[in-house]
């Protein structure tokens, strides 16, 4: 009975581990976290020489066979919900949306919510299932998001573009191509988005804060953490937050760190996430920010048009799919919006494409693929109908160049501009595989410091603890 | 455990039914050995292994004896041992809506079935405190944690009123309260209908005769209804027990996962969800299962010592 | 001045009346605490997710029916209806195998002798107390094994084995079965199945009710299993369902109205099940007095 209730309900112990116990058995924790960690490195060359057991995973990977022949009549893809399945059915070229097919190829979506991590349970199965799936089972094509991305394309269950014909194209922007490649440069997949994420204020209260709501102007006096924090002093004495939530400025930081989360099996906190806890601290303390977190209703209310926060972080879907209270007919404050670059150029989300190795449509894949980044019809209605910033430079370019384009929850500004001018400073490096949970966590077990629950060596105790049930390869302090 | 198991069938010796007994039996012991003893005893086989997820590769199972228990019970540096800490915000929380649970379904069973009070629209009464448990409990969850956030409506009240917003997710007692309420209000109808069903069992004709002698309702209460009871009133306790230790989705949703504030409401079955969730360490939730296991073991066998000696009246019964 | 029979009388009145009055008091006191949550998901079922985001209120709003219609709409979740009686499905077999078969070890146990009942009763005692979520984990993987993912039959089957429901059959056979009864039906010559089925089960009927309903609620608020054994949209439980519904709340996509109106819709046919089946409960009265 209640044992039965409880259980039952028990949505996260959603397991099912796969990989068949024997397999592999020979990878201790300690070669598996050095490999994790040069996977993670990028650019940090040292990291990479200390370990051996990464290029032997290569080895094996280049030596994989090459792709089936396109044979398949079914065409299976993996997503966690519909935003991609809708654009794909309105605007890929040769899908017949009455037989649901792709050039005659029957298309299968398989959704399952990313709640719980069952998005990417189901999806691993199936990934290790591939190789003797039937042909009609096997996954051809899956989306990932940029949090765990690594995860896929550091593996054996992904394809090499180059594999279904497709290369690197310039109208792509680099860090979305960082993004879907491993650690040893192979792509592994493209974006059909680029997200650059903005600073958006509240037009009303720039005035009374700074004296001006002009984008340029607003910039100039934003465009560093200092002036930012003494920007926000100046908000309070007026009665306005600076954010409504203490985490708002959190990936602002961390995606600009100098040093990843995991070095060699070792965690230790990016000095930016430092920074970040030291900035969230003194806003808390002095009443800049509210302790709501980035989801909650709380800080959702203060987009109403009572709200007296003046500044919001996000890019642009943020805005078109997350600011539906700023949109509220009666109490929201449409047009009283702008955005501009903020104190530093960052990036958040955004949906990646990737071949599934073993895929038996591998034509189509590259052809969703190359739709969704190379065809500017595709794109150009991506930015028109879905408010998307596509990952087409020339499409881009296009919007941004013509006066006529704005946006009205903007107060007619020109976002894709905007956004144009951010994309060459985004970075995507410092990841690791664990870069999700880790991003997550901090945020949460630090909270507890800040609200007085505990003193900050508890917090971050506790914050390792989580670590370490989640991520058994990682050693903490 | 129970004196009638033994004492019940001693009567019909002269032909062996022993067959029938086996054939009773069969499809549940057939069904539990496929569908969960296998699964089950894999659990804590793992628990002496090595064995979990570091992105998509697998690691292990490596034999390791003991290590897991060890990682297990290895205090932090602030001296902290996580597991038991997590041991006691379960049972914390556990006692806090147990109590009253049992308390409200006791009184309720009591009202609904007293023969003198006679009390009207017992079908409505019935139906509705038994209606919460009716709506999961992640809705359940869902619904409490809007009720009281920072801009819900009791903090609007709160500061309407003039008061401070006050942060009850954020603070260890409301916390704890307010998700032993959700579990005392999900769970006080299923434990009624229990007691009540119990009750009903009960041969009327032991509370008429008792009427006739005179005795007062709270004697026909400690000296029939509860005795009588006592095998129900086990049930009850063990699987509200039960229940409690493996709590986990109410505390998940209200504390985000985490326990927060700092870890003062996260479970064992939050541990062990933690330990399976991302990297399928099948190690660790072993050997936190068993642990689990273990508790729930002696807890249980508490419970049957503590009620055994007041069951021996109904030997009488045959 | 009353005589003293009178005034017992009189007393025994007053006390009847104030704990009768005390238990009205008690039971609409009880009635708010659970019907609060109703009042709660009904109200905001009746708002639109702008409403729903911008804090709470007393009285319903409007949006009744568009929520309905974006529930019954939602081809995201295939069709909502077939989401119902796909759960129903599930849910119905679910309480039936769960309630004859452990019962029928129950009254196994407590009827018949044979070697080794003891230890199978402390047996079934013992695994009641193992954390259900543990074996899970193996059991899906058993169930690929099989090839039985997106089928029912990993759903409904290991309902058979429900401990729980053992151990409260056990101690409700035990203080309510006369063995008398089962001796004299033998002695009418009926056979042991007959005798369970025609002769015990109507004796058991308000346990037998009582568990139908936990099990059928139990199964048919299950995520858990059903996320794990289920991916076919148009073979989705209706909690899978909401989960996706909810998965969406933090974009323009998601619709709290729409979370609220399917957690409303879910409960109206569990709300049925348990008064038809609770009619069950309250009948054991008439029996348990004829009894005696």
């Amino acid at each position: 009975m209640k044992k039965r209730i409880m259980s039952a309900l028990l949505a996260s112990a959603v397991i099912l581990s796969v990989a068949g116990c024997g397999n592999n058995s020979t990878a201790s924790t300690t070669t598996a976290a050095a490999t994790t960690t040069a996977a993670a490195a990028g650019n940090d060359t040292t990291a990479a020489a200390e370990t051996t057991a990464a290029p032997a995973n290569d080895a094996d990977e280049t030596a994989a066979p090459a792709p089936a022949a396109d044979e398949g009549t079914t065409f299976n893809i993996y997503a966690w919900n519909e935003e991609f399945k809708g654009f794909f059915e309105k605007y890929m070229p040769g899908y017949d949306a009455d037989a649901k097919t792709l050039n005659g190829v029957k298309v299968v979506w398989t959704i399952n919510p990313s709640d719980d991590g069952v998005y990417q349970d189901k999806l691993d199965q199936a990934l290790q299932a591939n190789a003797t799936a039937s042909a009609d089972d096997k996954v051809d094509m899956f989306l990932a998001e940029a949090d765990y991305i690594l995860k896929y394309t550091d593996s054996d269950y992904t394809m090499d573009i180059s594999q279904i014909g497709l290369s690197q194209v310039d109208t792509e922007y680099q860090y979305t191509v960082s993004a879907a490649s491993d650690s040893n440069g192979k792509i592994k997949g493209v974006s059909f988005q680029c997200c650059p994420s903005a600073l958006i204020y509240r037009r009303s209260i720039a005035k009374d804060v700074l004296g001006t709501d002009d984008p340029a102007e607003v910039q100039a006096q934003l465009d560093s953490w200092d002036k930012f924090d003494a920007t926000a002093a100046k908000a309070k004495e007026l009665g306005y937050y600076m954010t409504a939530s203490f985490c708002e400025t959190y990936r602002v930081f961390s995606n600009n760190a100098t040093s990843p989360w995991v070095t060699g099996g070792q965690l230790a906190i990016p000095d930016v996430v430092n920074q970040w806890i030291d900035q969230a601290d003194t806003y808390l303390k002095n009443g800049y920010t509210l302790t709501a977190g980035i989801w909650d209703d709380e800080k959702n209310a203060q987009m109403f048009a009572d709200g007296k926060t003046m500044c919001f972080f996000g890019p642009a879907w943020y805005f078109n799919f997350c600011m539906g209270n700023a949109k509220d007919p009666d109490k929201g404050c449409y047009g009283d919006w702008a955005i501009t670059k903020g104190p530093q150029a960052h990036f958040w989300g955004g949906t990646w494409i990737l071949a599934a190795t073993g895929t038996d449509n591998g034509s189509l894949v590259a052809d969703v693929m190359r739709a969704f980044t190379e065809n500017e019809e595709v794109c150009e209605n991506l930015v028109k109908n879905e408010g998307q910033f596509t990952n087409n430079k020339t499409v881009n370019a296009k919007f941004a160049e013509d006066p006529d384009y704005g946006n009205a929850f903007l107060g007619g500004q020109n976002d894709v501009a905007v956004f144009s001018s951010m994309t060459d400073d985004i970075k995507f490096q410092n990841n690791t595989i664990y870069d999700q949970l880790l991003n997550e966590g901090i945020q949460t077990y630090i909270k507890d410091y800040f609200v007085g629950a505990c003193d900050k060596d508890t917090a971050l105790a506790n914050f390792y603890g989580y670590v370490n049930e989640k991520y058994p390869a990682v050693q903490t302090p | 455990m129970s004196s009638t198991t033994q004492t019940a069938p001693v009567k019909h010796k002269s032909i062996s039914y022993a067959k029938w007994g086996y054939l009773f039996i069969a499809p549940f012991f057939i069904v539990y050995i496929t569908c969960s003893l296998i699964p089950l005893l894999s659990t804590f086989y793992n628990s002496f292994f090595e064995n979990y997820m570091d992105g998509l590769k697998q690691i292990g199972p490596n034999f390791v004896g003991l290590d897991n228990y060890v990682t297990l019970f290895t205090p932090r540096n602030d001296g902290t041992i996580e597991i038991m800490k997590y041991a006691g915000n379960t049972m914390i929380m556990w006692i806090m809506g147990a109590i009253p649970q049992i308390v409200f379904a006791l009184l309720l069973a009591v009202i609904f079935t007293s023969e003198r009070m006679k009390i009207k629209g017992q079908g409505f009464f019935k139906t509705v405190i038994y209606m919460p448990n009716l709506i999961m409990a992640s809705a359940f969850s869902m619904l409490f944690f809007t009720l009281f956030s920072n801009v819900g409506p009791i903090n609007q009240i709160i500061t309407a009123t003039g008061g401070q917003v006050f942060d009850f997710f954020n603070n260890v007692w409301s916390a704890r309260t307010i998700i032993a309420f959700i579990n005392f209000l999900m769970w006080f109808g299923n434990t009624t209908i229990l007691l009540m069903a119990g009750i009903m069992g009960i041969d009327q004709s032991l509370f008429e005769a008792a009427a006739i002698d005179g005795a007062k309702s709270s004697q026909v209460f400690f000296k029939i209804t509860i005795p009588l009871l006592m095998p129900i009133i086990v049930y009850v306790v063990i699987t509200a027990l039960i229940g409690g230790l493996q709590m986990f989705d109410v505390p998940q949703i209200i504390s985000a996962g985490r326990g927060v504030p700092n870890n003062t409401t996260k479970t064992l079955v939050m541990q062990l969800n933690s330990y399976i969730g991302t990297s399928k360490n099948y190690g660790m939730a072993g050997a936190v299962s068993v642990m689990l296991f273990i508790i729930t073991g002696i807890l249980s066998f508490i419970v049957f010592r503590f009620t055994e000696p007041k069951k021996e009246k109904k030997g009488g019964k045959k | 001045m009353p005589s003293k029979m009178e005034y017992i009388d009189k007393g025994n009145k007053t006390t009847l009346f104030i704990s009768r009055l005390v238990s009205y008091i008690f039971l609409v006191f009880v009635t708010i605490l659970s019907l609060f949550s109703f009042y709660l998901l009904i109200i905001n079922a009746t708002r639109s997710n702008a409403q729903l985001q911008a804090g709470f209120e007393v009285l319903p709003k409007e949006h009744f029916f568009d929520n309905l219609v974006t529930a019954w709409n939602d081809t995201s979740i295939f069709f909502l209806p077939q989401g119902m009686l796909n759960s129903f499905i599930v849910a119905a077999f679910t309480c039936i195998l769960t309630t004859y078969f452990s019962a029928m070890t129950a009254y196994g146990v407590c009827v018949y002798d044979f070697a080794g009942k003891n230890g199978i009763h402390k047996f079934i005692i013992l695994i009641m107390m193992i954390p259900t979520q543990v074996s899970a984990l193996g059991f899906v993987q058993l169930v690929n094994q099989l090839g039985l993912t997106n089928t029912y039959w990993p759903l409904i089957i290991p309902a058979i084995a429900a401990p729980a429901t053992y151990f409260y059959m056990k101690q409700y056979i035990d203080s309510t079965l006369p063995l008398e009864i089962v001796e004299a039906a033998r002695v009418d010559g009926s056979n042991e199945f007959r005798t369970y089925n025609f002769i015990c089960m109507p004796i058991l009927k308000p346990a037998i009710a009582v568990q139908m309903i936990f099990a059928f609620v139990a199964s048919w608020n299950n995520f858990f299993t059903p996320a794990l054994i289920l991916d076919k949209k148009e073979m989705y439980t209706l909690p899978i369902m909401l989960s996706i519904v909810r998965s969406r709340i933090n974009s323009q996509a998601g619709d709290m109205g729409e979370v609220y109106m399917i957690i409303l819709l879910a409960i109206i046919p569990v709300v049925i099940v348990y008064l038809f089946l609770s009619k069950f409960i309250i009948g054991g009265v008439t029996l348990g007095s004829v009894k005696g």
